[in-house]
């Protein structure tokens, strides 16, 4: 019976190509709506978390903050004091930084100089392209060694072969450095431009390049099956108990990437719900289009009730032409929805990732426009009088 | 009893009224007949337009229920019977055939024929088969996947016929179905009645054609709800 009323719907939607279609405008577009919507929040969502996540979501950067609220406490030792004050820290670097003019004969550039340990590379996920980065016997001997940042070697040396040869490095006299590596582009991360940095070994750093006060960075490498967040929570914890909450600024890209995603679920979900109000709109379509599709059928309703037709019969079948009325417009609508999704990812630039979820939200709402808009209708038909339906002109 | 000897009653009515609202007046369609039609009956209900017989066709064909009075369909007793079991009734028992053919137009012959026994749930191969032989019987079988507007009126008619008659029913109405035809297609129309009847089947033709009630064995003649004859002589 149920594949008889589906023969019967399909036939009559055909029928009526044109008013079909006009009447699953609205709902097509409000599915395509929905599913875009959706489709683009997830795509934008992980194309943010994914850049956030370059900088390694099992880190977390602790600022140390300058100025008035500076603390003696941030001391290079300050990093294995951290290490076993808390559980589920791998590593802790501590890390210099400050700018400076780095030259080599005629060209030259001010560049973010970065004294970091040998682990540096490797914690920060961060390949070398030409070279090696240096040894952590280069940092113990406070060899003047650099690694150049990709932008920084392009700047520099237009010809390539950086390494071997010596940059000077300003901080009020020159001092020379060889390069022994320059390393792979990487997009800037919250706590280092790496394209435009130059890296010397930690030792040199202080010993022979610039002793500053404190630190200016710790970089601490969460040990696995340990979470982020919660490391995170209890490196903060600690630091309010010896510094107070002024004195340091915890940054982990966990935490910006979950708050990400929560801004970007939110911010969909509410668009998704004010496209839903135009399946609304047109499920109010689609009951129009059935009350006109029942009023013109009076006869042929008359006709099956005579034949033996049950109340329940006549039902059946305009319900099944409302939900197959709307199914059609659900899974046109996703498609489109789907097609628009390809087109704007493509052009944004964000890698494109379906919601399947809109999908099976614009699915399920659909169909249950086609229910609930059938509804009546349907029980309308259903309750026609045979002999006026079989009497009406 | 005394009718024992022309079968049982397919059709009985026992004071059966109905009364409609028009305005402020009451309009008694039917107010108080009486009658039965027994198996293998031929009867022609005759009587001018506004007689009522017309609503006594849709009542004795379970579309209408009555005001007042029994209706016994097989010896069934319909009152009390909702709009489901009234549709029931229709499918098993009753095959209608109207002026106006009343044929699905978007549907084959073969398609409409099958309609009734879809609402049995038989299964798609059964229908067929009982719907080719029900068009074979009167005629149809090369005209079986025309649709209607693809048919001449008598070809239109008879499609119905094999449409009331696909489902073995027990009871054949047939609302002026000539009235729609020429009359020599009527003819024709009303000879496959006469032959459906003498094969057993139980007809009855509502008309005001004097000459086409005639041609029927038995005669009764409705006017202004009542009935002048015809209705009480088999009770």
């Amino acid at each position: 019976m149920f594949f008889e009323d589906i023969k019967l719907a399909v036939s009559s939607l055909l029928a009526n190509k044109l008013r079909t279609l006009l009447s699953l405008l609205g709902m097509m577009i409000g599915v395509a709506a929905v599913v875009t919507i959706l489709t683009l929040g997830d795509s934008a969502s992980s194309s943010i978390t994914a850049s956030i996540a370059s900088g390694g979501l099992d880190t977390v950067t602790v600022f140390p903050t300058t100025g008035e609220a500076t603390t003696e406490e941030f001391t290079e030792q300050f990093g294995v004091t951290l290490q076993n004050e808390i559980s589920g820290l791998a590593t802790v670097l501590p890390i210099n930084r400050s700018t400076a003019l780095v030259r080599h004969e005629h060209e030259s550039g001010t560049y973010t100089v970065m004294g970091v340990p040998s682990t540096y590379a490797e914690t920060n996920n961060y390949d070398v392209a030409v070279g090696s980065f240096f040894s952590s016997l280069d940092n113990m001997n406070r060899q003047q060694v650099i690694v150049l940042g990709a932008d920084v070697a392009a700047d520099l040396f237009p010809d390539g072969n950086a390494v071997g040869q010596v940059v000077s490095l300003y901080r009020n006299k020159a001092k020379s450095y060889t390069v022994v590596g320059v390393m792979d582009a990487k997009d800037a991360g919250y706590t280092a431009s790496y394209d435009s940095s130059v890296f010397i070994p930690y030792n040199t750093y202080v010993q022979r390049f610039s002793k500053p006060r404190v630190v200016s960075q710790y970089l601490v490498k969460i040990a696995d099956g340990y979470d982020t967040l919660q490391v995170s929570d209890d490196i903060s914890a600690y630091l309010d108990s010896i510094v107070g909450s002024d004195g340091y600024t915890v940054f982990s890209p966990a935490t910006l990437a979950e708050m990400a995603e929560e801004i970007t679920g939110t911010f969909s979900s509410f668009l998704a719900a004010i496209a839903a109000i135009s399946l609304l709109v047109g499920g109010i379509g689609i009951m129009n289009i059935m009350l006109v599709s029942v009023a013109e059928r009076t006869r042929e309703i008359g006709v099956r009730k005579a034949l033996g037709a049950s109340p329940q019969v006549i039902r059946g079948q305009f319900l099944t032409e409302a939900f197959t009325l709307t199914l059609l417009g659900g899974l046109v609508g996703i498609a489109l929805g789907t097609v628009l999704s390809v087109i704007v990812t493509n052009v944004v630039g964000w890698s494109l990732d379906i919601s399947y979820t809109g999908y099976a939200v614009a699915l399920g709402f659909s169909m249950a426009i086609g229910i609930f808009f059938g509804w009546y209708p349907a029980m309308k038909a259903s309750r026609l009088n045979p002999i006026d339906a079989l009497n009406w002109e | 009893m005394e009718h024992e000897d022309i079968g049982q009653a397919v059709v009985r009515l026992d004071a059966v009224k109905k009364y409609y609202m028009v305005g402020e007046f009451v309009v008694k369609a039917v107010d108080g007949v009486s009658l039965a039609i027994a198996q293998g009956e031929f009867t022609a209900i005759m009587g001018p337009s506004g007689s009522g017989k017309s609503t006594m066709m849709n009542l004795i064909g379970c579309l209408d229920v009555p005001t007042g009075g029994t209706i016994y369909i097989d010896g069934e007793a319909t009152s009390g019977m909702d709009e489901e079991e009234l549709a029931y009734l229709r499918n098993r028992k009753v095959g209608f055939v109207f002026q106006q053919f009343n044929l699905l137009g978007k549907l084959t012959a073969l398609e409409n024929v099958m309609t009734p026994l879809l609402y049995r749930g038989m299964p798609s191969g059964e229908r067929k088969e009982r719907a080719a032989s029900a068009l074979e019987r009167v005629g149809l079988r090369d005209r079986m996947l025309h649709r209607p507007n693809e048919l001449s009126g008598g070809q239109k008619q008879r499609v119905a016929i094999a449409r009331a008659l696909v489902t073995g029913p027990s009871l054949l109405l047939a609302d002026e179905p000539t009235g729609a035809l020429d009359s020599s297609t009527g003819l024709q129309i009303m000879e496959e009645f006469e032959n459906l009847n003498n094969d057993g089947l139980t007809v009855v033709l509502v008309t005001h054609d004097q000459s086409l009630g005639m041609r029927c064995r038995r005669q009764i003649r409705v006017r202004d709800g009542h009935l002048e004859g015809g209705g009480e002589d088999v009770l």
